[in-house]
């Protein structure tokens, strides 16, 4: 049974996303552990990429800050195994393949299941490239995160076949970032991936509100918010996990009832 | 090209047969029931006498103890577990001796293939048994999707077929190479040639298929776009042979692109060298002044034929950037480039040039404000309009088909240089050199020559300050295998895969990769990559205008540059072609300013 699986077995889930090291990982300690309390069911810590060609720039801005001010892949493994002391939800790592590849997939993979990570999502390793990252992981007890994005139509069912963890789908066409509205016609894709999978769907790229996100979790099983965090992020500083809590909250309350 | 493999040296005259033989590996196998074992004195003794090429340790079911034992020797640089050794017992070895692991496997169905692939060896290596030298059905192999290695019974009568069914990355042979179990020199040499000769019949000289160039290449993309490059790929498989398009792209080539371009013989240039004979092949008289509209007409036609009416590109430094506008213009397409903030104060005629050509210049801030950030928000451009937009990538890099169709339409600059040089000299040139950004007129310059192993490849990568300082751009003088921009290729990058800020007096090959079929070419050693310093390069921009009066792109010095270098230790009835890329109109102010001249345009 997938680690991930914890998440969604309590209810719709809310997904939160964080930046590690924006602007410090005491800061993002603080955040993470707010998102929690406040009722994120699972929490995905990016790990910044110089050059994050999925990322609108609210991330590509926090990913800055992050390795600007000398974030490594290291220093995010031991203070992951930290966090994970405390923080009882389960724990992915969002970040590109190249981040993996160059530490060595086995070694970043051995690091990151010791530090209590469940999962990777590589927005830039699609199907036809995951093999090399998802055997490695599942030695390691860890899902590779399938992405579906409205584009995937014929791709659908192949990836479905084969998601564990959970399936990422993407909202809509673009990188991330909020967005005003989402016009998708998300529930043919819902169908389709339920069709061909039990995997636990949740979907983000541009919900910022909780409107959107109790609409988008009313059709699959959770939503994911990042740029929206992130922004709050932006805004405070280090006194970001008491605003983080309450926005996290607010997301959480609108899909409680569902 | 397919690599090979001789397996089961075991003697110091197998060594003197293996030295004459161009193959990239060669095994030694330490099973002691085997009739090729070598010991660990034995294999020590050949490994000092095989000259370049890397060894391979075989063993079966053997305590690790005993590989640790024989690596002490330093006689092996891969090691092959050719028994039924377990995925711990893989990852153990991997760990401990920090070497290359191949696996092999016997199959005997595709389900078992295809969960063979999961292993974490390095290479995975199909076998029909436990290396009896007995064939079997290749097809099993079909499903397969990571590069492997194909061994068992192949010998120069087989293996063309196998390589053509199966596309192996390498081959591996050991009784098909014998007489009566001793290394037949007229075999191994007869294998080569089968090989070779399949290579070039399948053509696959160096893709092997599933958008590979050995390990290099792939596509590294999300998921957004995995439908927008299968139907890029769908299209360019259909058009690519079609009489109807190769005519209307031809007669773009001669009419509007002004091809072919000259091979000019610069005389006064070799005399003053002193050494080997020195052509340029003059992509600076194309229309639009570089080798880049090659490639940019072949891919608007093939957007039109597509049906989309929308062109995006990335640009360094304004010559990709022109020739989309360029082609657009000519072809009624919206068309919106991409360009780094810093390169646009580096290019500002460049600018003028594309916005006069109808095209929306749109500034790249992020990240280092140059050619890798345009390419990046080229991509997220992309991911966010496909419907009527084709990226029209302007290098051989990004994602799997780009790679193949740029090397595709760029190759005219290999294919003319053949024909002009058998016209002027009746022979191949002895060396070709271009410069490498990306590196689309390098391949474009050489791919026609691969097979021609005579012919030396060189490809001139921008050293910027130094290849000993962090102010370069030399991807394969000071990088390492990544991923990134779709590929998977070497990048200049820290210790922990982040990226490193490039630099070089050319915006054009101011980029922190190099395109995967360069790559791999490096691996195999069938090119070799040299890094110039701005210096040098600008040395050889002021050196050909003042003696030959052409006025070459400050990326094209580069090459001129190596050139400079290199002709003068050549005989003189050697031959040497300098692809000059690109004219270098666009580089006068920015040289000026580098000689302490203030000019503004």
């Amino acid at each position: 049974m997938s680690e991930i699986a914890k998440a969604f077995d309590h209810g719709k889930a809310f997904i939160a996303f964080i930046t590690c090291g924006d602007p410090d990982l005491e800061t993002t300690g603080k955040v993470v552990r707010a998102a929690v309390e406040a009722g994120a069911d699972l929490i995905e810590l990016g790990i910044p990429f110089s050059d994050p060609t999925a990322e609108g720039p609210v991330i590509m801005e926090a990913d800055k800050r992050a390795l600007d001010n000398g974030i490594t892949t290291d220093e995010i493994f031991e203070f992951t195994r930290e966090l994970r002391e405390n923080v009882r939800v389960p724990m992915v790592y969002m970040t590109y393949a190249n981040v993996v590849f160059h530490y060595g997939i086995e070694r970043f993979c051995k690091r990151a299941s010791e530090a209590g990570i469940s999962g990777l999502i590589l927005p830039d390793v699609p199907y036809e490239e995951s093999t090399e990252f998802k055997s490695v992981c599942s030695q390691y007890g860890m899902d590779l995160v399938s992405m579906i994005a409205p584009t995937s139509a014929d791709r659908i069912a192949m990836i479905a076949k084969e998601a564990t963890g959970f399936i990422y789908v993407v909202s809509s066409l673009g990188v991330t970032g909020t967005r005003n509205s989402i016009d998708t016609d998300l529930a043919p894709i819902i169908a389709n991936i339920r069709a061909n999978t039990d995997v636990p769907c949740a979907i983000g790229f541009g919900i910022s509100n909780p409107e959107q996100c109790r609409r988008m979790a009313s059709f699959a099983d959770g939503s994911i918010v990042g740029s929206g965090i992130i922004k709050i992020i932006a805004a405070h500083g280090r006194d970001s996990a008491g605003p983080v809590g309450e926005f996290v909250k607010s997301m959480k309350d609108s899909i409680k009832d569902l | 090209m397919t690599r090979i493999k001789f397996c089961g040296i075991r003697c110091s005259s197998d060594t003197v047969k293996l030295n004459k033989s161009p193959v990239d590996y060669y095994g030694m196998v330490f099973v002691p029931s085997s009739r090729r074992a070598v010991d660990r004195d034995t294999a020590v003794n050949i490994s000092c006498n095989v000259e370049g090429i890397p060894s391979v340790g075989v063993f079966r079911n053997q305590p690790i103890s005993y590989i640790l034992y024989v690596l002490e020797t330093g006689a092996l640089n891969m090691i092959q577990l050719h028994g039924d050794e377990d995925e711990g017992y893989v990852r153990e070895v991997k760990e401990r001796t920090g070497l290359p692991v191949i696996k092999a496997f016997k199959v005997t169905t595709k389900e078992e293939a295809v969960e063979a692939e999961k292993t974490c060896a390095d290479y995975l290596m199909f076998d029909a048994g436990a290396g009896e030298g007995k064939t079997f059905d290749w097809d099993i192999l079909s499903g397969v999707k990571r590069p492997f290695i194909l061994a068992g019974g192949l010998d120069a009568d087989n293996v063309g077929e196998a390589i053509c069914r199966v596309h192996p990355m390498a081959v591996d042979v050991s009784s098909g190479i014998e007489t009566d179990g001793v290394k037949d020199e007229t075999k191994m040499q007869r294998f080569i040639e089968a090989v070779r000769k399949a290579d070039r019949e399948c053509g696959i000289m160096s893709d092997n298929s599933h958008g590979r160039f050995g390990e290099y290449g792939g596509q590294y993309i999300p998921e957004t776009l995995m439908n927008a490059v299968i139907e890029l790929e769908e299209a360019y498989n259909r058009y690519k042979d079609d009489p109807e398009f190769k005519q209307e792209l031809a007669d773009l080539f001669r009419e509007y692109a002004n091809r072919p371009s000259r091979l000019y013989f610069a005389e006064k240039m070799t005399k003053d060298l002193g050494g080997a004979k020195i052509y340029l092949k003059r992509e600076d008289l194309n229309h639009t002044g570089a080798h880049k509209i090659n490639n940019v007409l072949g891919q608007a036609l093939l957007a039109k034929k597509m049906g989309k009416t929308r062109l995006i590109a990335e640009t360094g430094a304004g010559q990709h950037g022109v020739a989309t506008a360029t082609a657009a213009a000519l072809m009624g397409m919206e068309c919106l480039v991409y360009m780094g903030v810093e390169d646009m104060e580096r290019q500002k005629l460049n600018v003028y040039r594309m916005r006069l050509l109808g095209a929306e210049v749109r500034g790249v801030s992020t990240g280092t404000g140059t050619l890798k950030d345009a390419v990046s928000q080229c991509m997220r451009e992309w991911t966010s309009r496909i419907a009527d937009t084709h990226y029209c990538l302007g290098s051989v890099m990004g994602p799997h088909p780009f790679p193949t169709i740029v090397r595709d339409f760029q190759s005219v600059i290999g294919k003319e240089i053949r024909e002009q040089m058998m016209e002027k000299e009746g022979r191949l040139p002895d060396m070709l050199i271009a410069c490498v950004g990306g590196g689309s007129n390098a391949i474009g310059t050489f791919y026609d020559f691969i097979k021609d192993e005579q012919v030396e490849l060189v490809g001139a990568e921008a050293a910027g300050k130094g290849i000993d300082t962090p102010e370069t751009a030399a991807t394969m003088n000071t990088g390492s295998v990544g991923i990134f921009h779709g590929m998977k290729s070497y990048f200049c990058q820290d210790e922990f895969g982040q990226i490193a800020p490039v630099y070089s007096i050319s915006a054009g090959l101011d980029y922190p990769g190099i395109g995967p079929e360069h790559a791999w070419l490096a691996d195999i050693k069938r090119a070799r990559y040299v890094a110039v310093t701005d210096e040098e390069a600008v040395q050889a921009f002021e050196y050909l205008s003042r003696c030959e009066g052409i006025i070459p792109a400050i990326e094209s010095s580069h090459a001129l540059a190596y050139a400079m270098k290199v002709a003068p230790t050549m005989d003189k009835d050697k031959i040497i072609v300098v692809t000059v890329s690109g004219r270098g109109d666009k580089d006068v102010a920015a040289i000026a300013r580098y000689r302490g001249e203030d000019i503004h345009e």
